[in-house]
């Protein structure tokens, strides 16, 4: 016997209990609602690795829009200072390309264009235009 | 009917109240301890075909409705962190608005400080003080060692004297 004097039960419930358990084996076999959804699971789970892994993959291979940025900030410095803006397009165009880790900052150019002789007050008009 | 329904229907009329009273101590409420236990005996009746007679059929029964309620309570565990509260207080509550709650005060705090153990020394205790289970059949459904049981409970029995104040509570071996 256990203690049991502090919770009671409702009159005649264990009664009633047995019934509703008896007919249990006469009850239709359910499916619980895991294994129903176990294959479509597996389906998601995997769609989402692939997923995963292609984002991973394509994140370190991909080249980020920095060349991008780049390319069309010293397009607009080209174009403002010199009409033509052959020499600066040919100077980005000999880099080696942008290493993604290198990265070339709207500074670098600056100092290369003031380098290369281009005063500090049309910087300062080019910087307040644009907003850098 | 065959054999296997009549084994069911066997274990329905020895055990099922005996399941109820395990199971309510652990839910602390009548409904939930209803339905808890109508999901064991499910279980109960899915799993026969594959039950060999490898351990008597009482600690069989038992080691399933011990699996079932675990399952049971990590569940409330997670709506209970879903409403933003905790397990705990919602043992709490079930214990305060229990209908079928007929203790006084000191067993309703002794039922708050039992729902605050873990959940093995819970079991340990439950079966121990509540259920009056000898450590050997303990052990059998529990898959514990009989030592490892005797010190689960000793420390159960601190924690909920802790809980009480020593001199609120006087446990047993």
């Amino acid at each position: 016997m256990s203690k049991r004097n502090d919770i009671s039960t409702p009159e005649g419930y264990f009664e009633d209990l047995r019934m509703r358990l008896s007919e249990i084996p006469a009850q239709p076999a359910r499916v619980s609602p895991v294994r129903r959804l176990a294959p479509y699971a597996a389906i998601a789970a995997s769609f989402l690795v692939a997923v995963m892994l292609g984002n991973f993959i394509l994140g370190r291979t991909a080249s980020p829009s920095a060349d991008d940025d780049t390319w069309t900030y010293v397009s607009y410095l080209a174009d403002a200072l010199d009409p033509d803006g052959a020499a600066l397009v040919d100077m980005y165009d000999e880099w080696d390309g942008l290493e993604e880790e290198e990265g070339l900052s709207a500074e670098d150019i600056v100092n290369y264009l003031v380098a290369d002789g281009i005063s500090v007050e049309h910087l300062n008009y080019l910087s307040y235009e644009e907003g850098f | 009917m065959d054999n296997a329904e009549r084994l069911f229907n066997e274990i329905v009329k020895e055990y099922s109240e005996r399941v109820y009273w395990h199971v309510r101590r652990f839910v602390n409420n009548h409904e939930d301890a209803d339905d808890l236990v109508q999901e064991i005996f499910l279980k109960i009746w899915t799993a026969l075909p594959s039950f060999r007679g490898e351990a008597q059929l009482f600690t069989w029964v038992y080691r399933i409705a011990t699996n079932e309620t675990l399952n049971w309570l990590r569940r409330e565990k997670v709506r209970a962190a879903l409403r933003f509260s905790s397990i705990d207080a919602e043992m709490e509550r079930r214990i305060d608005s229990d209908p079928f709650f007929d203790g006084d005060a000191a067993d309703r705090a002794l039922s708050k400080a039992v729902a605050k153990l873990p959940e093995k020394q819970r079991q340990v205790f439950i079966l121990r003080y509540y259920d009056e289970m000898p450590y050997e059949e303990m052990s059998a459904i529990l898959g514990t060692s009989v030592g490892a049981l005797k010190a689960s409970y000793h420390i159960a029995q601190e924690k909920v004297r802790d809980t009480l104040g020593h001199e609120n509570f006087i446990g047993t071996d």
